[in-house]
């Protein structure tokens, strides 16, 4: 039997027990707003029997355990799905940027009509109908200056244009720099709190729940910047590989991430002590470099190549026609690309040079005119057999459209996301209707216990006073 | 499935948010009519419409050159229609001078004839917007020149110009041009206004002929030679009065189809970019109240909460 005075210390082991069950709950009530808690049950256990001449005979309840309720496989995913978001997510925005740049909309309602915009699709209609004017009266001065303005207000476009993508570029690149700032620091951190894990588990010998926690939101932090690779060791430490590259191992940090320039501006990562260029498939650094390189960089490639093709094509026309006063030989526009497409200076200052008589002598003539008026149709085999304006609606087509398949892609990554996250707080997550009917239910057996302290107490002073 | 504290209010957020995403998506609609505007709405149709944007500004472009074109008809007839006057004042004073009249009234015939050779080199180099009408593409300079002898009788004219026209867009692949050249005597090529060696006109130097017939009062030259040329001028004239009447109405032809067309990208143009506005709104409608539902479905759940019954 326990007797009395192992009854007493039955009691007492229960009120500690049932007080650690109240501790729980209100721990979990205390985290019921922090995203990154899994929520803690208490393991009650009965305590060790003894035999007694009536029979086996428990000895009351301890609290073996604190628990932790995560699924490590639902971590896995939601980590492997914040890479993906991560990487849609700066995508999107990158392209976003870049549609602006672009400032290709359809606006109905202004009063230019269906024409309105001010894009470079309004910006090449009015140069080759400058051309057409030109045609109908080659000896115009008005018609000359017109074509001029429209030219240097199509050029100033592409440059515009170019600059614009350029700095988008530059921007980008100065995130990624920012990124992998936000990334080596969470590398540090996660190396750190495996120490501690380690440290805590061992002294204890109990699970460090709340460290752990910590741990999995560093992670997930990190798995939105860069996708990851994780292994646990023996010791439960958790190493990280970013694109094949031990990144942390236990709680060392074995190397970091740098951005670094691969040329011509083209900022990509690399393994900073190792200095191998890493190849990510996810997160925001991975969707940004893709975005700048692939998105932003086919655009500018495509204005470039119009650009380019319009000064080839129309100095081709341009130079062996005749101007006013019988020149020759001079190009309409000057430059290679987008970045400097320009109006040759000469024909700005005097319009009388541009040359738009297909014969010497004849100023009436407009067959050069009417040429580049015709340009406008033609298909060059430079823009894969397009017109100027067909590559320029393409450019802007495929740009929309790799835009709006990364709309829609993002939506269907936030729903499955979305989906895990619920089903990791089906699981982990604090409700605070079971708290408070836990929190109820360990006071009523606290209470009941110190009940049995009481009840004791007064057998143990019945006996004390057998005797006097 | 078990629901934790955040389980609700973050689906309540997310609902939230993709309800007023879809509601602002509606109500821009609405606002524009539009329902394409940015690229990333229908990529596909974006470039439908910039190509139709396209022909549009092009296609109103050739309405202006149409436009320059007529301005040009309309001034190379006012010209033709001068010198008609001239050519039939011309055949008239051929027939009118005959043996039975006198030489001062031949003289004065003559004189006349002068003065409408001279008035014919007027109208010949008139010009439209700075350029010279007549002379093809030599626009700088006056088509026709002319010399006089002491008596100030014209003794001869030269054409300066050339017989190159230039032609002019008016639709897309079709070129035209309302210009007239003053003289073709090659026998291939556009046809002289008033010579040319197909149509044997000469309308100056019969006219020269017709003065110095009249000056030295050969009255049977006239009949034989001036008159029978003048009818060839004049038939010239008329062929290049209704010359210039077919070429008009060409003109004014393309600009309707222009118009027209123009016309029918504006319908293609809304077809593809133009909201739906009854459906639209309709769509708006629903997704307002179903934003209204879960604002107040939520507030009411949000309020609930064990802590309320418990003592």
């Amino acid at each position: 039997m326990l007797g009395l005075f192992g009854t007493l210390n039955l009691a007492a082991r229960s009120m500690s027990t049932q007080r650690a069950g109240v501790e729980i709950a209100g721990q979990n009530l205390a985290n019921v707003n922090n995203p990154a808690y899994a929520r803690q049950r208490v393991a009650i256990a009965t305590s060790m029997s003894i035999v007694t001449a009536a029979g086996i005979q428990g000895t009351g309840a301890d609290a073996i355990e604190i628990t932790q309720l995560r699924n490590a496989i639902l971590d896995n995913q939601i980590q492997a799905e914040a890479s993906n978001r991560g990487a849609l997510a700066a995508r999107q925005l990158a392209l976003q940027y870049g549609q602006a740049a672009l400032g290709t909309q359809i606006d109905t309602t202004s009063t230019a009509g269906i024409t309105g915009g001010n894009s470079l699709a309004e910006g090449l209609s009015n140069l080759f109908n400058a051309f057409q004017s030109l045609s109908t009266n080659p000896t115009s001065m008005a018609e000359r200056q017109t074509l001029l303005m429209k030219a240097s207000s199509l050029a100033l476009q592409f440059n515009q244009l170019d600059t614009r993508l350029d700095n988008l570029a530059a921007s980008l690149n100065t995130t990624i720099g920012a990124e992998v700032a936000s990334a080596n620091q969470l590398l540090t951190d996660i190396a750190r709190l495996n120490d501690m894990i380690r440290t805590a588990e061992i002294t204890s010998g109990a699970t460090a729940n709340d460290l752990r926690d910590t741990r999995q939101a560093r992670i997930e932090e990190l798995a939105k910047f860069v996708n990851l690779d994780i292994t646990t060791d023996a010791s439960g430490a958790l190493n990280i590989s970013i694109g094949g590259v031990d990144m942390v191992s236990g709680q060392q940090r074995l190397d970091s991430l740098e951005a670094y320039d691969a040329g011509g501006g083209q900022i990509l990562l690399r393994a900073a002590t190792a200095g191998t260029p890493l190849a990510i498939t996810g997160g925001s650094i991975q969707g940004t470099i893709e975005a700048r390189d692939v998105g932003i960089g086919n655009l500018r490639a495509s204005i470039n190549s119009l650009a380019a093709a319009l000064i080839t094509e129309v100095n081709a026309v341009h130079s062996v026609g005749f101007g006013l006063t019988g020149g020759t030989g001079e190009n309409f526009f000057t430059g290679t690309n987008a970045a400097d497409i320009g109006v040759n200076a000469a024909l700005l200052d005097d319009p009388s040079l541009v040359q738009a008589a297909g014969v010497s002598g004849a100023p009436g003539d407009n067959q050069v005119a009417l040429a580049l008026a015709r340009l406008a149709q033609t298909k060059h085999p430079a823009l894969n057999d397009q017109s100027f304006n067909q590559a320029y609606s393409q450019t802007v087509a495929a740009f929309g459209q790799e835009l709006a398949t990364v709309n829609t892609q993002l939506g269907d990554q936030q729903a499955i996301e979305n989906m895990l996250l619920r089903q990791r707080d089906a699981l982990g997550g604090v409700s605070l209707d079971e708290e408070m009917t836990d929190l109820t239910r360990f006071q009523k057996a606290f209470a009941a216990s110190a009940r049995l302290v009481t009840v004791v107490d007064e057998m143990l002073e019945t006996v004390v006073n057998l005797k006097r | 499935m078990r629901v934790s504290a955040n389980t609700f209010s973050d689906t309540l957020i997310t609902q939230l948010s993709q309800l007023a995403v879809r509601q602002q998506k509606l109500q821009a609609q609405a606002a524009t009519g539009q329902r394409v505007r940015l690229p990333e709405d229908d990529p596909i149709a974006l470039r439908r419409v910039l190509d139709l944007q396209n022909d549009y500004s092009t296609n109103s472009q050739f309405t202006e050159n149409i436009a320059r074109q007529l301005e040009l008809a309309q001034a190379s007839f006012d010209s033709i229609k001068a010198l008609k006057t001239i050519s039939d004042r011309a055949s008239e004073i051929a027939t009118l001078a005959d043996s039975l009249k006198s030489t001062p009234e031949l003289q004065a015939y003559a004189t006349e004839i002068t003065e409408m050779i001279k008035q014919a080199v007027h109208v010949l180099n008139g010009s439209h917007r700075g350029d010279y009408l007549f002379g093809g593409t030599q626009t700088d300079q006056p088509p026709y020149t002319m010399t006089l002898d002491a008596n100030g009788n014209v003794t001869g004219v030269t054409f300066q110009g050339n017989l190159d026209i230039p032609q002019v867009e008016i639709s897309n692949g079709v070129l035209a041009s309302s210009q007239v050249i003053g003289e073709n005597s090659t026998g291939t090529g556009p046809r002289g206004l008033v010579a040319d060696s197909r149509s044997g006109a000469d309308l100056l130097n019969h006219l020269i002929s017709l003065q110095n017939n009249l000056l030295s009062g050969n009255v049977a030259l006239i009949a034989s030679t001036d008159r029978p040329n003048l009818a060839r001028d004049e038939d010239n004239l008329l062929y290049h009065i209704s010359s210039n009447g077919a070429i008009q109405a060409r003109l004014e032809t393309t600009r309707k189809l222009n118009e027209q067309h123009n016309q029918s990208v504006e319908s293609q143009v809304s077809r593809e970019v133009d909201a739906d506005l009854a459906q639209t709104l309709v769509k708006l409608t629903q997704t307002q109240t179903a934003y209204e539902a879960a604002l107040q479905s939520g507030a009411r759940a949000l309020n609930l909460s064990l802590l309320d019954y418990l003592r």
